[in-house]
């Protein structure tokens, strides 16, 4: 296969293309500049931070947390430092800060998370935690856009009691939507966890 | 200051309220739509071709529903926006079955994709195709959406060009948007496109998605003087209001057929999934009932069923 990319056809026309319309911005700066290069790299655009996706990032994941007292609500947030993708074309910038698109999260890809979370009957800052570790996504269908799954270790503080946690979730509408088993075994108050997850970026 | 800022406050706050109601309301109409279709049978296909090459013909065109057709000219075969899963975006499902199924298609020279919105990029067709396909062209800063590909995509500008084997596609500007899932369309901005397809002497268009443009398409016929074939889409209809930024409607993709200056047109992306508020049939009834006044038959304009097959140049 015989694969070039080709002078662009205007270079070929640019005579041609007088006209009487009133030609936009677009179409006067090609008639005008040089063909694009053609071994140029592709477009490689990252994410940007906007206040929306902070205000969606506000959302918090609820779910029920099983310990020794019984069974409480929690609820838990999530934040992406560092996110590297196995998946995306070698052609493009793997790493992603913060706001990560969900096709390159859920397509195959490792992040560094920390996640602060309420477990708990009331509100008392004892209640109050925080895990920070690494997950793993892995694509079941479409890439991970319909459905992919994870793996995740991670350190838990809550209050004076430390714990290692491990978890294991599935996710579907391109990450939106997902379930998170984890196991926390030296947290008193939540040692076995569900939450359903939302995530948007 | 005071008085002018409590002036302007409550029809401020009413317009707001206004904007966001009739926003929900169409969020709501569109996923209620949705949901009813995900429990509706999708309806068969009667008769699907399985042997898609017309020896006959230098330049044929397969609908296989929405934006997928498959291209025939002379022995390269080109698909355009492949999308062969049940449903698109998880929740959008088909009113019927592709108008071909997969292992009836030839081997595919090129795939195009015009952008990247679940009913034109489907990762889980372009799964299904893997082996059939030699190369895939994706609209500029589109391989971000296209992980884990079997072929090194490649990515086209406006007016870039690619030659495969012979086989020359360029990308050319349409009115559209970039992005997939709405929260990255402040940095999506690009990722649209039409082609033109050119393989020995014969010139195919293919629009994708787009709204109309006063100069996109004159530009383009211009660039092109020779198109055979326009695939057009004709749909989204409804509403109106919201649609006209990003679809042309039956009489506008008239208007695009004129300003290509092609010798005939396909209609395409029109009942297949629920993507609006038309009424199933209604795109291709008003295609139909525009023509007359605008002096074409359907000689000139197809509008097929999916699975409908038109040789439009045949062999000497």
């Amino acid at each position: 296969m015989n694969l070039e990319l080709a002078a662009p056809a205007y270079a070929l026309e640019a005579s041609t293309v007088e006209s009487s319309l009133e030609a936009s911005p677009l179409e006067a700066s090609t008639v005008d500049q040089q063909a694009p290069t053609p071994s140029r790299p592709p477009l490689d655009r990252h994410p940007r931070l906007r206040l929306s996706w902070l205000v969606l990032q506000a959302i918090p994941s609820p779910g029920i947390a099983v310990g020794d007292r019984g069974a409480h609500g929690s609820l838990s947030w999530q934040v992406t430092p560092l996110l590297y993708s196995w998946a995306l074309d070698p052609r493009l910038s793997r790493f992603r800060t913060f706001v990560v698109e969900p096709l390159v999260r859920q397509a195959g890809s490792i992040e560094l998370f920390v996640s602060p979370e309420w477990v708990g009957r009331g509100l008392d800052w004892t209640n109050l935690g925080f895990r920070a570790g690494a997950r793993a996504y892995f694509p079941i269908t479409e890439r991970g856009d319909g459905l992919s799954w994870s793996l995740g270790a991670s350190l838990a503080w809550f209050d004076d009691a430390q714990s290692p946690s491990l978890d294991v979730g599935i996710y579907t509408l391109f990450g939106g939507l997902g379930l998170l088993a984890s196991a926390t075994p030296w947290f008193a108050d939540g040692w076995a966890q569900l939450s359903l997850r939302v995530r948007y970026f | 200051m005071r008085h002018l800022l409590r002036r302007l406050l409550l029809p401020g706050l009413l317009l707001l309220a206004t904007t966001a109601c009739s926003e929900l309301k169409l969020f709501g109409a569109f996923f209620s739509g949705s949901i009813d279709q995900l429990g509706r049978d999708v309806r068969p296909v009667a008769n699907k071709p399985t042997q898609p090459r017309r020896p006959e013909a230098r330049l044929a065109a397969l609908w296989v529903g929405h934006a997928t057709a498959l291209l025939q000219l002379d022995d390269k075969f080109v698909l355009t926006d492949p999308v062969f899963t049940d449903t698109v975006g998880t929740l959008s499902k088909r009113f019927v079955e592709p108008g071909i199924d997969v292992e009836n298609l030839p081997r595919l020279d090129a795939v195009l994709v015009s952008h990247l919105h679940f009913d034109h990029l489907s990762l889980g067709s372009l799964d299904l195709l893997e082996g059939k396909y030699s190369q895939l062209v994706l609209p500029q800063g589109g391989l971000v959406y296209v992980p884990s590909s079997p072929v090194e995509p490649v990515e086209l500008a406006t007016w870039e060009s690619v030659e495969l084997d012979g086989l020359r596609i360029t990308a050319t500007p349409v009115e559209h948007v970039g992005f997939r899932y709405g929260g990255d369309a402040s940095w999506m901005t690009q990722s649209f496109t039409g082609y033109v397809i050119e393989y020995a002497g014969l010139t195919v268009y293919f629009g994708g998605d787009t709204a109309r443009s006063d100069w996109m398409f004159h530009a383009t016929g211009r660039r092109f003087p020779r198109i055979d074939l326009a695939l057009l889409p004709i749909a989204p209809i409804h509403p109106r209001d919201f649609m006209c930024h990003t679809h042309v409607d039956p009489a506008e993709a008239l208007d695009l057929f004129r300003d290509l200056g092609a010798r005939y047109m396909m209609a395409v992306h029109y009942d297949t999934f629920f993507n609006s508020l038309d009424e199933f049939g209604e795109a291709p009834r008003t295609l139909r009932a525009l023509l007359p006044a605008r002096g074409l038959t359907e000689n000139d304009v197809a509008i097929l069923e999916p699975g409908g097959q038109r040789v439009f140049i045949g062999r000497p």
